[in-house]
């Protein structure tokens, strides 16, 4: 099928997969810096003394990571409209350097706007690196509708 | 950081300002979130937001930000509880309105809930109602229920 592009492309259901982000100990340090400089996502010794059990990327980077890859196959090329909120974000497992991210993507529910000419996606995302489900997403983006 | 015996439920606390520059704004969005509105002003000026707009990520990520920075003050003392810790998620994330484009946002911090944790007796868990607020008018601009891990006071101090 053809990318989807608006609301109206969107079903309950529905599932995606893709991406491919290689996790370097540079970038998590990077965000971390930035972000997050908590000892265990700056510092492998600190990391293995900390219940993480060694470096690893801070969640809210795991989660901006999941948006790179969503923005790079989906909503890049979508009428996406920005986003309401995320309903719950679990953090299951650390992401590590040397980890190589990919998302699960299912339509929840689809919810046109009651004025606006936008619709909310509820959707999950489920973050995996090689081997198991590190981090999920219920969150609720906006897209455009298609013209009548 | 505090042992979670010493948290205290209902007090809200100021962690800082930070202001969504242009450059900042720009930076966090090629990186991770790079939608048009929120990678240039004249694409963010085109878009239904009418301004270049911060990425929410960005909004959520410059709270985790002041949380640490505002752990930091003071001197460490023998005994004195870590001032990291890790979190098992979060929930209720609201992004209530764009953040543009040298808008100054304040955050601040309230804790809701101390959980005990069966399966890790050393382990508290603290439920805390996150919110950023535009400096100017006051308005909330985003919130979220954060989830953290906090020690509890080791036996005989």
């Amino acid at each position: 099928m053809n990318a989807p592009t608006h609301f109206e492309d969107f079903h309950v259901g529905q599932k995606f997969a893709f991406g491919h982000y290689p996790v370097t100990k540079e970038e998590i340090i990077a965000f971390a810096s930035e972000f997050d400089p908590q000892p265990h996502h700056l510092d492998e010794e600190a990391g293995k003394r900390s219940i993480l059990g060694g470096l690893a990327a801070s969640g809210w980077h795991v989660c901006s990571m999941a948006m790179r890859m969503v923005v790079d196959d989906q909503f890049g090329k979508a009428e996406a409209r920005g986003g309401a909120g995320v309903e719950d974000c679990r953090w299951l497992k650390p992401v590590r350097p040397g980890d190589v991210l990919r998302m699960e993507i299912e339509i929840l529910e689809v919810t046109a706007h009651p004025r606006r000419n936008v619709g909310f996606v509820k959707t999950r995302w489920d973050v995996f690196n090689q081997k198991e489900l590190v981090c999920s997403i219920i969150t609720t983006p906006l897209f455009e509708r298609r013209a009548a | 950081m505090m042992w979670f015996e010493d948290v205290q439920t209902g007090v809200k606390t100021d962690i800082g300002t930070y202001t969504f520059t242009a450059e900042k704004i720009i930076d966090f969005a090629q990186k991770y979130d790079p939608q048009s509105f929120h990678l240039s002003v004249e694409a963010g000026e085109a878009s239904v937001f009418g301004a270049l707009i911060a990425s929410g990520w960005h909004t959520v990520s410059v709270w985790m930000k002041l949380m640490v920075a505002s752990r930091q003050t003071g001197d460490d003392r023998p005994g004195d509880p870590p001032r990291s810790g890790a979190s098992p998620g979060f929930e209720a994330l609201r992004w209530v309105k764009p953040v543009r484009a040298g808008m100054t946002l304040r955050y601040s911090t309230q804790v809701l809930e101390k959980v005990d944790l069966k399966s890790r007796p050393h382990l508290g868990l603290v439920k805390s109602l996150n919110e950023a607020r535009d400096e100017a008018t006051g308005a909330l601009m985003m919130s979220f229920i954060g989830k953290g891990f906090m020690p509890k006071r080791p036996k005989g101090e």
